[in-house]
């Protein structure tokens, strides 16, 4: 590896996190899109949890020497739909196209054959082959979409395209930031609503050597003959005192800042926009009335770089602001003296500029559009002694003297204000001057003379059209300079910028309304067939993300209900994450366009009817995290059926429920009919039949049946059949247990429970609960179990069941809680309420229901 | 955190019988566009749009509601955040406007006390069909003291400006409670249980 390429490769490093490493670059790439431009790119592979993405960055020098000289111009992620290929180029024998494509997207970049630009197609190929093997994630990436420079030219159509896919940023947990979407976007269609407006500024700076002032300014300040729209005047060493020093504080400050005032061009009226001071250093922005409202955003900050590397009696004061549409900043410096310490004055220049941060957006020297560097920055004339620069001075040889200043020749070297640009100088040095004279330093030290006295200038649209030093002001040992500037500005068009801004707030509308989450579902009203008691039935409902964003869906309860739905009916998920389809997200056009559908989910819906219905009806909301609620109906015709009757009804109908004519069913129903039975038919037909098959069965109530068999007897008990019992002897018992717990009403009444399980361990007690509080046709129902039950108890040598046994099971049955599927109440209590029922006579209780 | 590009947020809501045009009307004013195809809402969707009244900008978050009958007991639990109801009945179907009564009715049962309500006579461009008068439409407006428009979404008669006007009577009430005080978040939470009053309070 050269030299160069690995210094260019710790850089590029360094424009990324430590975590994303990269891998390869190549440098001198140039792209075939823009055949007028010779920006010089670089590409660079970047590594980050083993996802790879390639970086087009632009260098703003051919050979870059820190981060800031290079931006991010494309990002192209590594993953499926990426492809590289490379072509010959038929004017040259030493070059290859390598091209890129990503989706709709082809790039294409010319590169010199070599070891460079193999190893480097091969790590790209390698990345790619790896990508298929893992499913890289992207997140990463988006950090650096925002850092995407402007095109340079007014030809925007290569950026349209940038490939980020679209899932990739909707997992990355931030949704679209408006704001800076909105501000980068106006940025972009800047053209579209400035128009460049040129205006004039007056930059000066004059290091004033502790002297207060004492003459006129207007020789320097209103030195030409139209008035400036802006002006820039820095001062150096107002205040050499030791408070000034110390405290930062001097009457100084208020002294210039009133020959400013006063020393500006008479032909305007100037307000100020801004003024920095630090120690000595002052800094005075003014700005002509009429464009005072235009201007915005002012900030201020210091930065001292002396003693200490802190202290204020060296470093700089910057004032930033904009202008109409143009960001601009001008700093003011004192640089380190002597002739020797270039390396220090190198220094500070770094350090002002690593350090000063404005409070206002964008926070650093060098995001200006328009930079403006002046102040005394204390390079000087080298290897020249003070009667050579003197003689060539004389003989008007600036060629030979500029080469020897120190700045040119740092500023050569990159070592300082990197890409700024300074005017030809035509001015004698401004240093070192006896006071009150024009005359070059006399005393015993005689210092040659230099040019420590400087302007310059970063950014485009700026015509120098004077520089000058001012002869004639003598109270300091150095002589103020000034340059004048015509600068272009971007003045809005107010009713083009509401037009473009309206623009992209419907285009950020649209998306942000194509953002929200998306989903069709198959079916809003689902229909069950006629329902059945314990015979379950499930519909499905498929729900698919139609939109371009994971869909979060809940089903979620009505106002006023404890749950997202009944209790017979059970969701399966009741929520979910559905993934959208593939998209591609156009971050010109704001445009999402899905590539795939999205995918599905299928939602069981069962019911399962366990209580007396006719009909059973819901409107289920279906919530999308936010988004929409969809509402889904589902319905379904009930079959009548014994279980799930009142006991009270089932007593008062002598045919089976299915053959009941509605008239009479609905008369039973409120009671309005006379009773037919004592106890229900059902219950008799079950315990009859079990009281002849059963008595000597072991475990007769533990064994499981078949559901069919279950459904068998249930159809058998409805409808009457006149076929024998279609079912073992447990699926009877099972049966029997079955109904008792499903009664509407359970057999000993909600409310009395309580009462019973406090009488438990008193059997005359609890039979008055029986006999006095227990409604006749419950009674009745409870007695001929406990009958039965103490008959079975009779088998107990064969049938293997005690009384504890048996009063425990039924105890949880007749006495069931009044909340289902939970763990029994009290059982304990309740079977020794029921224990008394199985060890005592009861023929004196059956008797008054007789 | 950067500055959010709105002053104001605006909840919204559209109700009426089924078929008046409630949908249509949203899809005219947030997407300027129109379909014949008729998809009955079945449920609450939204969408958002950004406008700028007396130099604020309001992000406005209207709220589609189903019409069907069947629903009403559902769609009325969202009333409660809502800033601005617009009531949308059909010129060319007498029964749409006779029921703005009952939609009323619903308002005053479940929406904030102090919502901004307005009427839509919608599809306007169907004269040849009409079966509600403008001054049917004026009349029941005025005894209700409520603003009230006729409007088209399919020819984009009054679609904006209804909505505009809307959001003016809410900026103005709002105006003069916090002065420049943006609103931070207004949650979009469905349940009127919810206690936490809108920026409007």
């Amino acid at each position: 590896m050269l030299a160069v390429h690995r210094d260019v490769l710790n850089i590029v490093q360094a424009k990324f996190l430590s975590a994303e490493i990269v891998r390869s670059i190549h440098l001198n790439v140039f792209t075939l899109e823009e055949v007028w431009s010779n920006e010089n790119r670089i590409l660079a592979l970047v590594e980050y949890n083993k996802s790879f993405a390639l970086f087009v960055l632009i260098a703003s020098k051919q050979k870059p020497t820190s981060i800031s000289d290079l931006s991010v111009e494309t990002v192209i992620p590594v993953d499926e739909f990426f492809s590289c290929d490379t072509e010959l180029v038929e004017e040259s024998q030493n070059h290859i196209i390598f091209i890129i494509t990503y989706k709709k997207i082809k790039r294409a970049f010319k590169i010199e054959i070599g070891l460079e630009s193999s190893n480097f197609a091969s790590e790209v190929i390698r990345s790619k082959e790896h990508s298929l093997y893992n499913k890289p994630s992207f997140v990463w990436l988006d950090k650096y979409i925002g850092t995407m420079s402007q095109p340079s030219r007014s030809d925007v159509s290569e950026q349209d395209d940038l490939p980020i896919t679209r899932h990739q940023i909707a997992q990355g947990q931030t949704s679209i930031n408006r704001e800076s979407m909105l501000k980068y976007h106006l940025k972009l269609k800047e053209a579209e609503y400035t128009q460049k407006q040129e205006f004039t500024i007056f930059v000066g700076t004059w290091n004033v050597n502790g002297q207060p002032p004492t003459i006129p300014l207007s020789n320097w300040l209103a030195f030409d003959d139209n008035p400036p729209d802006l002006y820039a005047i820095g001062f150096q060493e107002i205040d050499l005192s030791k408070e000034a020093f110390l405290f930062n504080d001097t009457p100084r400050e208020a002294e210039w800042h009133k020959f400013v005032t006063e020393g500006v061009h008479p032909k305007a009226k100037y307000k100020l926009v801004g003024l920095a001071r630090l120690v000595g250093m002052q800094l005075v922005v003014m700005v002509n009335n009429k464009h005072y409202p235009y201007v915005k955003n002012i900030s201020v900050d210091t930065v001292g770089t002396g003693l200490l590397g802190k202290m204020g009696n060296k470093g700089g004061v910057g004032v930033r602001l904009e202008l109409h549409n143009t960001s601009l900043c001008f700093v003011n410096c004192h640089l380190a003296a002597h002739v020797e310490e270039f390396e220090r004055r190198n220094q500070d220049y770094k350090d002002i500029n690593a350090r000063m941060n404005f409070r206002k957006s964008p926070q650093a020297i060098k995001d200006h559009e328009q930079i403006y560097w002046l102040g005394d920055l204390n390079y000087r004339i080298t290897e020249l002694t003070t009667t050579q620069v003197k003689t060539l001075l004389l003989r008007n040889e600036m060629v030979t003297l500029l080469k020897a200043d120190q700045l040119n020749q740092q500023k050569e070297r990159g070592n300082v204000l990197l890409d700024y640009e300074e005017g030809d100088i035509s001015f004698k040095p401004t240093y070192k001057y006896d006071l009150h004279s024009d005359t070059f330093d006399t005393s015993e030290k005689a210092r040659p003379p230099a040019w420590t006295d400087r302007i310059l200038w970063r950014g485009r649209g700026i015509y120098q059209v004077a520089y000058r030093s001012h002869m004639n002001l003598r109270i300091s040992d150095h002589k103020p300079v000034s340059a004048l500037f015509k600068s272009e500005i971007s003045v809005i068009d107010p009713i083009k910028y509401r037009k473009v801004h309206e623009d992209l707030i419907k285009k950020m509308d649209k998306f942000e309304n194509e953002y929200l989450p998306q989903v069709t579902v198959d079916q809003t009203e689902v229909v069950y067939d006629l329902i059945k008691f314990r015979e379950p039935q499930s519909r499905e409902i498929t729900i698919a993300n139609t939109g371009m964003v994971p869909a979060e869906f809940e089903f979620i309860k009505k106002l006023d209900e404890t749950s997202y739905c009944k209790d017979w009916l059970r969701i399966i998920p009741y929520c979910g994450n559905i993934n959208p389809g593939n998209t591609l997200y156009d971050f010109d056009y704001f445009v999402l366009n899905l590539l795939i559908v999205g995918e599905k989910c299928d939602v069981k819906l069962e019911v399962n009817l366990e209580t007396d219905h006719q009909k059973l009806y819901d409107i289920l909301v279906l919530h999308l995290k936010d988004g929409k609620d969809m509402f889904i109906i589902v319905s379904g015709e009930c079959q009548k059926s014994s279980f799930t009757s009142p006991i009270s009804l089932l007593c008062r109908i002598s045919v089976p429920v299915m053959q009941v004519p509605e008239e009479q069913w609905k008369l039973a129903e409120k009671l309005e009919s006379s009773v037919r039975y004592s106890v229900p038919r059902e219950l008799w037909l079950l315990i009859d039949h079990i009281y002849r098959h059963g008595m000597k069965i072991r475990d007769l109530f533990e064994s499981s049946a078949l559901h069919e068999e279950i459904i068998r007897i249930r159809d058998w008990l409805d409808f009457g059949s006149l076929d024998p019992f279609p079912g073992t002897i447990q699926a009877a018992a099972e049966t029997l247990l079955l109904f008792l717990s499903y009664t509407k009403d359970p057999v000993i009444p909600y409310e009395l429970h309580d009462t019973c399980i406090a009488a438990a361990s008193n059997y005359q007690h609890c039979k008055q609960i029986i006999l006095q509080k227990v409604p006749d046709l419950h009674r009745n129902v409870f007695l001929y179990i406990c009958l039965f039950l103490q008959e079975l108890l009779k088998y107990q040598n064969d049938n293997g069941y005690d009384a504890k046994t048996l009063a425990s099971l039924f105890g949880d049955i007749l006495l069931r809680d009044q909340i289902r599927n939970s763990k029994p109440q009290a059982s304990r209590g309740k079977a020794n309420f029921i224990y008394n029922f199985l060890v005592n006579d009861l023929s004196t209780s059956i008797i008054p229901a007789k | 955190m950067a500055k959010k590009t709105y002053d104001l947020l605006f909840k919204l809501l559209l109700i009426g019988d089924s078929g008046v045009g409630k949908t249509c009307i949203l899809f005219r004013f947030s997407d300027d566009a129109f379909t014949t195809t008729f998809i009955s809402t079945i449920g609450i969707d939204f969408k958002i749009k950004t406008i700028e009244l007396r130099g604020k900008k309001i992000k406005l978050q209207i709220w589609d509601t189903a019409g069907q009958e069947r629903f009403h007991t559902i769609t009325t639990s969202y009333y409660r955040g809502a800033m601005g109801i617009m009531l949308v009945y059909d010129i060319t179907d007498m029964k749409s406007f006779e029921n703005i009564v009952k939609w009323l009715r619903n308002i005053d049962e479940h929406a904030n006390e102090d919502v901004e309500k307005m009427i839509l006579g919608n599809k306007c461009d169907k004269a040849d069909k009409r079966t509600v008068s403008k001054e049917q439409g004026e009349t029941i407006a005025r005894e209700h003291s409520i603003r009230f428009m006729e409007t088209s979404a399919k020819a984009n008669v009054n679609i904006e400006r209804a909505f505009n006007e809307l959001a003016e009577a809410i900026l103005l009430k709002t105006a003069g409670k916090e002065p420049g005080d943006p609103v931070d978040r207004v949650t979009v939470d469905r349940r009127p249980t919810n206690t936490s009053k809108s920026c409007c309070n």
